[in-house]
């Protein structure tokens, strides 16, 4: 059996878990209605999650993205309600921040070669000082117009989140990069032994650059889905969803140390964990638990696929 | 006490070794033994079984089953703390040196022991590396951290703690490898005084000339079970050969001589700061195979490096097929036609944990991709007519090149970079560390090759190598080219002139007498 | 305390680049704020850096090793909690700070097994126990203060001054004692060489597991110690102390030398990175700037820091 086959084979036995402990324990768990607010809760850190695990393919890691998707929002909120900029512009220039954001990380970590740990973790606090900076700490933009919460808020065809068909393409077109397409070859390559995939041909500084410049963007589109579900716009928009999307890209196989990666199982995490988080507030347990079970979860899935660094 | 029957003790005594791994013996009932100032060379293929053998005396393995004796006290339950406290240091092909850590405290921390809470003193630690330093002829500062010392200097770095740790047992795993023939000539000095003063070696090494005129016994290994052991003067090169392989191999095949055409590579003066080559003019023409030779550090990885775009060149010019071509990246040394096949196939070569198919298509995705995406079907075409083309020996081109061999890892480089269907082909120690019948399949695909037309750039630390498969010979020294030999000019002594740089081509060649 | 090892030259050159910022900073300050040299604000200075330095030692052991650990921060609220239960107890308060020393240290080590027994890199079980301690924490106590402390906590009962004097002196006195041991203790050195290179470490038998667990321990430990110096300067003790603690200590760490690749660093180095990032925050305050600038700034602080390391290494020519 391979570490694939593995993961996938605990993921959905700790899925069915969830399902019968759940549908006991929890008040109205098992309904069509709750299985929507649990897709519609779960986009913005399944957007990151995606987007990273191309990032974690390639050995690397990126820190940034929750505290990005803050920065995003905070930026989006002031020109749509400050500087009254029109929704879509607005809209436009908050994920070209993401992106922004993205490439001042795959700039650091490709140009001055420094590791994708401590530069994300510089931008982790940067991005979300940047965002408490510009707010005072205290700014919250609300009164957004009723369209636009739509995309976090609204339903179609009778109860399915308006926010579902963007996950869906974000994990088809992730999908096709990582596991289909001639750049998702050379990020595999570039994850095991990024000096041979550079004798190879592979153009490795570009590659890095892309995902990191993806996972910003990404950050910036999810960031416009958290407002519009919310309907306000704070600087700790995001927090800890970088916890839960790294959380989602181990459980679903994808290798910490590079190389080897699963979009599939990533979803499947990320699925496995907002059911995680819906079903303890249905079953009226406190927030900490899902944290803490998150916390021991991430641990489990790494000490289970027994993956152990080299030296 | 067990003493042997004459009147020396053996230092180590390996008996009915056996060990097995995932069911596959690695070594099977194999015995050897070591007498105090002795050197005793272990050869064999790769995959005979002697680096399982050298981790057992290292400690770093236990045996399944058979006895290890060291100085007639046998040994169970071996860790590496044990047998350094035994007094066995090994040196490996890759120094296992702290790069961000002094000479002094390297050298001291393969000495000292003792608990964690005892003092350490930096002054005498410093004294102590420059007399073992000293000793072994070597210049180098305490102080230095080691990241900033060449391979050769490493080496040294590394004897000179077994020497403070009072080794009585030396293994070397292919000490000269890495080294040029100056620094492998000194380094032999050094062995046969460690012999004199009654240490006893155990050298691994595919280098037989070097072998047969250094070590006073050979065992033979293959296929993990022990052959032979001669001693010296009972055997010779061809002799040894036979016993390994348990065959007649020959050497290197001369190569059939073909008629050069026209200039497929022509570097002009070609100059890299960074690297320090330093206006290096040669041509390759359709059909050639040059030779790059020279001492380690003379730039000729470095050249390559230039040339394939790694660290593109910053004066002189590179013409392929006749036109200026401008190759700041390994991408525009692809599109100019040129393939190179690195020096370390584990690191540069290969990916390991990817298959042969994803391994040999790596160069070409783009080729094989419709729309972007990866076309697998022609992909596994591409990897199956390498597999036939170059006798790569593997259950399937979906299995993982980590499974595979040493020589048939080289193949599986070689089929990554031939993919891209180049006019120049570089080759970087493309025989290092695979066994005799593969190198011999690798000469006749270079000869192969060139009279299909490609020129050929080797780069080869292996002079009978170079001087054999070789139409012309280029020397470098210091980043520059030394000199250039045709195929009737080129001997051992003329090729070792121009690389130190004396015009004396009488001296003879470091291997030879004692 | 100051025996650097390897590229000397290197290490030195980052101390007094150090050095100098810090004394352009303290000149800057004598001339356009010099309220910041007022004893009340040099007091508090002394007794808020003492327990970052402690943790900064701490953090630099896990970093030579070539880790990393960003859970300090809930270590450090665990901990402050912990002493504060212990000390309402009854329980004196010396043996009550020596409860939260060895929270940490349990803390910690649940974090070394990890890491250093099963082989789990250390941002990821570092992240997970950082979300799970603080969770924990809060569930735990719900969010509350320990209040109700015996009069013989704040300052340890002697008072405002004495109570400063001796918290500056054990922090002074504790790092000393790491520093010297890290220069000149083999177990010192041991860290060093499994940051440098583990499997080396190993085959020399300095049990480079070992090493790891210990650090981690040391680390939880010294986090401990930390929360005992900070919360013995107030009545009462807030359960959610210590946010954002560890990009503050990384952040010293980093800026002072010590490579996040490990096996390079000395605590002299640590000690002026803590030094420099104590003054710069609170100057840019004194200096007309706002608070609110303090994540922003240690973000930006951590990049430099590394970027101007690796731009160093690379002119060095030791890539």
């Amino acid at each position: 059996m391979t570490e694939g086959t593995r993961a996938t084979r605990a993921l959905l036995a700790l899925l069915a878990v969830e399902l019968v402990v759940f549908a006991v324990l929890g008040r109205n768990f098992l309904t069509v209605g709750n299985g929507f607010e649990v897709v519609r809760a779960s986009v913005e850190v399944g957007l990151l999650a995606l987007a990273l695990t191309a990032v974690i393919a390639t050995g690397g890691i990126d820190l940034s993205v929750g505290s990005l998707l803050g920065l995003c929002a905070v930026v989006f909120g002031w020109l749509a309600r400050e500087a009254g900029l029109a929704v879509p512009v607005a809209a436009a220039l908050a994920v070209l921040a993401g992106t922004l954001g993205g490439l001042l990380n795959g700039w650091l970590v490709t140009s001055l070669r420094l590791p994708p740990l401590i530069v994300t973790l510089g931008t982790y606090s940067l991005y979300r000082g940047l965002a408490e900076a510009a707010t005072g700490g205290v700014a919250n933009y609300t009164g957004f117009p009723g369209g636009f919460l739509g995309l976090g808020q609204g339903t179609f065809l009778g109860g399915i989140p308006a926010q579902l068909p963007l996950l869906v393409v974000a994990g088809a077109f992730f999908w096709a990069l990582v596991h289909r397409s001639v750049i998702g070859r050379g990020l595999e390559a570039i994850g095991y032994a990024p000096e041979a995939a550079r004798h190879a041909g592979v153009p490795v500084g570009a590659r890095l650059r892309l995902v990191y410049v993806l996972s910003g963007t990404v950050a910036g589109v999810a960031s416009l889905v958290y407002v519009a579900r919310l309907g306000q716009a704070k600087a700790d928009a995001g927090s800890g969803f970088e916890l839960l999307a790294i959380t989602a890209v181990v459980l679903g196989g994808t290798s910490i140390f590079g190389g080897r990666a699963s979009v599939p199982g990533t979803l499947l995490g990320l699925f496995v964990l907002a059911l995680l988080q819906n079903g303890l507030r249905l079953a009226d347990q406190p927030a900490e638990l899902a944290g803490i079970l998150t916390g021991m979860l991430l641990l489990l899935a790494l000490a289970l696929s027994r993956e152990r660094k080299a030296s | 006490m067990r003493v042997r029957s004459d009147s020396l003790a053996s230092l180590l005594e390996l008996s009915a070794i056996t060990k097995a791994f995932a069911g596959v013996r690695a070594l099977d009932d194999v015995s050897f033994e070591l007498a105090p100032g002795e050197v005793h060379a272990l050869v064999g293929e790769n995959g005979a079984g002697k680096s399982t053998l050298i981790r057992i005396v290292a400690g770093a393995l236990r045996p399944d089953s058979g006895t290890f004796v060291v100085s007639g006290q046998a040994v169970e339950h071996a860790d590496p703390l044990h047998a350094r406290a035994l007094g066995i240091a090994v040196i490996y092909q890759q120094p296992a040196l702290f790069p961000d850590l002094s000479v002094a405290e390297n050298i001291a921390l393969g000495r000292e022991s003792g608990s964690p809470w005892s003092r350490i003193d930096p002054r005498l630690r410093r004294d102590e590396a420059r007399e073992l330093l000293s000793r072994l002829g070597s210049t180098v500062d305490p102080d230095a951290p080691v990241s900033g010392l060449r391979m050769a200097e490493q080496q040294l770095v590394e004897i000179a703690r077994a020497l403070g740790a009072r080794a009585r047992i030396l293994v070397m795993d292919e000490p000269t490898a890495a080294l040029s023939e100056r620094e492998a000539g000194h380094l032999l000095g050094v062995v046969r005084d460690l012999r004199a003063a009654g240490v006893g070696i155990l050298y691994v090494s595919h280098r037989l000339e070097e072998v047969l005129a250094l070590a006073d016994r050979y065992t033979v290994l293959r296929d993990g079970r022990f052959v032979a052991t001669r001693t010296r003067g009972e055997v010779d090169k061809g002799g040894l050969i036979r016993l390994m392989v348990g065959r007649e191999a020959s050497l290197i095949p001369p190569k059939p001589d073909t008629r050069p055409g026209a200039p497929l590579l022509e570097l002009c003066g070609l100059g890299c700061a960074v690297s320090g080559v330093t206006d290096v003019s040669l041509e390759v023409r359709a059909g050639e195979i040059v030779g790059i030779a020279g001492l380690v550090g003379a730039g000729r990885t470095e050249l390559a490096r230039v040339v394939f775009g790694l660290t593109p060149a910053d004066s002189g010019e590179i013409r392929v097929a006749g036109q200026a071509a401008a190759i700041r990246t390994p991408e525009d040394a692809r599109r100019q036609g040129i393939a190179y096949v690195p020096e370390d196939r584990r690191r540069f070569g290969v990916v390991g944990e990817m298959s042969v198919a994803a391994n040999a298509s790596l160069g070409v995705l783009r080729e094989l991709s419709r729309f972007g995406l990866v076309d697998r079907a022609a992909e596994e075409r591409l990897a199956t007519s390498f597999v036939s083309r170059l006798a790569i020996k593997t259950s399937s081109v979906h299995a993982k090149v980590a499974t595979l061999s040493g020589g048939n890892q080289q193949k599986v480089a070689l089929a990554r970079g031939l993919a891209t269907k180049p006019r120049v082909l570089i080759l970087d120690e493309p025989t290092q560390g695979i066994d005799v019948g593969a190198k011999a399949e690798v000469h006749a695909l270079m000869a192969e090759l060139a009279a299909a037309g490609l020129g050929i750039l080797v780069i080869s630390s292996d002079l009978p190598e170079v001087l054999g498969v070789s139409d012309r010979l280029v020397v470098m020294r210091g980043g520059r080219v030394a000199g250039a030999l045709t195929r009737d000019e080129a001997t051992p002594e003329r090729v070792l002139a121009l690389a130190i740089g004396h015009e004396e081509s009488a001296r003879p060649r470091a291997t030879g007498a004692p | 305390m100051t025996a650097a090892t390897g590229p000397s030259r290197a290490g030195r050159s980052r101390e007094l680049s150090l050095l100098a910022a810090l004394a352009a900073i303290l000149v800057v300050l004598g001339w356009r704020a010099p309220r910041f040299f007022s004893t009340a604000n040099l007091a508090d200075l002394a007794t808020s850096v003492a327990p970052a330095l402690v943790a900064a030692m701490g953090m630099a052991l896990v970093i030579l090793a070539r880790h990393i650990d960003i859970s300090i921060g809930s270590q450090f609220a665990v901990c402050g909690v912990v002493m504060g239960l212990v000390a309402k107890a009854g329980v004196p308060v010396p043996l009550a700070a020596g409860s939260a020393i060895l929270a940490g240290a349990s803390l910690g080590a649940m974090n070394g097994a990890l890491v250093a027994g099963l082989g789990l890199p250390s941002i990821v079980v570092t992240l997970a126990t950082m979300v799970a301690w603080r969770e924990g924490l809060r569930w735990a106590t719900e969010g509350t203060w320990v209040r109700g402390l015996p009069e013989s906590f704040q300052w340890l009962g002697l008072g405002q001054t004495p109570g400063r004097l001796l918290i500056v002196a054990t922090a002074a006195a504790v790092f000393a004692l790491f520093a010297w041991g890290l220069a000149s203790l083999r177990a010192g050195r041991s860290v060093y060489a499994t940051g440098s290179d583990a499997e080396a470490a190993r085959l020399l038998g300095l049990r480079p597991r070992r090493v790891v667990f210990c650090v981690f321990v040391a680390m939880g430990a010294l986090a401990g110690l930390a929360a005992v110096l900070t919360t013995v300067q107030f009545i009462d003790v807030q359960p959610n102390a210590g946010v954002g603690l560890e990009l503050r200590i990384i952040a010293a760490v980093v800026v002072g030398g010590v490579a996040i690749s490990g096996g390079r660093g000395s605590s002299l180095g640590v000690l002026l990175g803590v030094l420099f990032l104590a003054v710069l925050g609170p100057a840019l305050v004194f200096l007309g700037g706002k608070a609110h600038w303090d994540r922003a700034l240690q973000g930006a602080i951590i990049l430099l820091a590394v970027a101007s390391e690796a731009a160093r290494r690379r002119g060095a020519g030791h890539d």
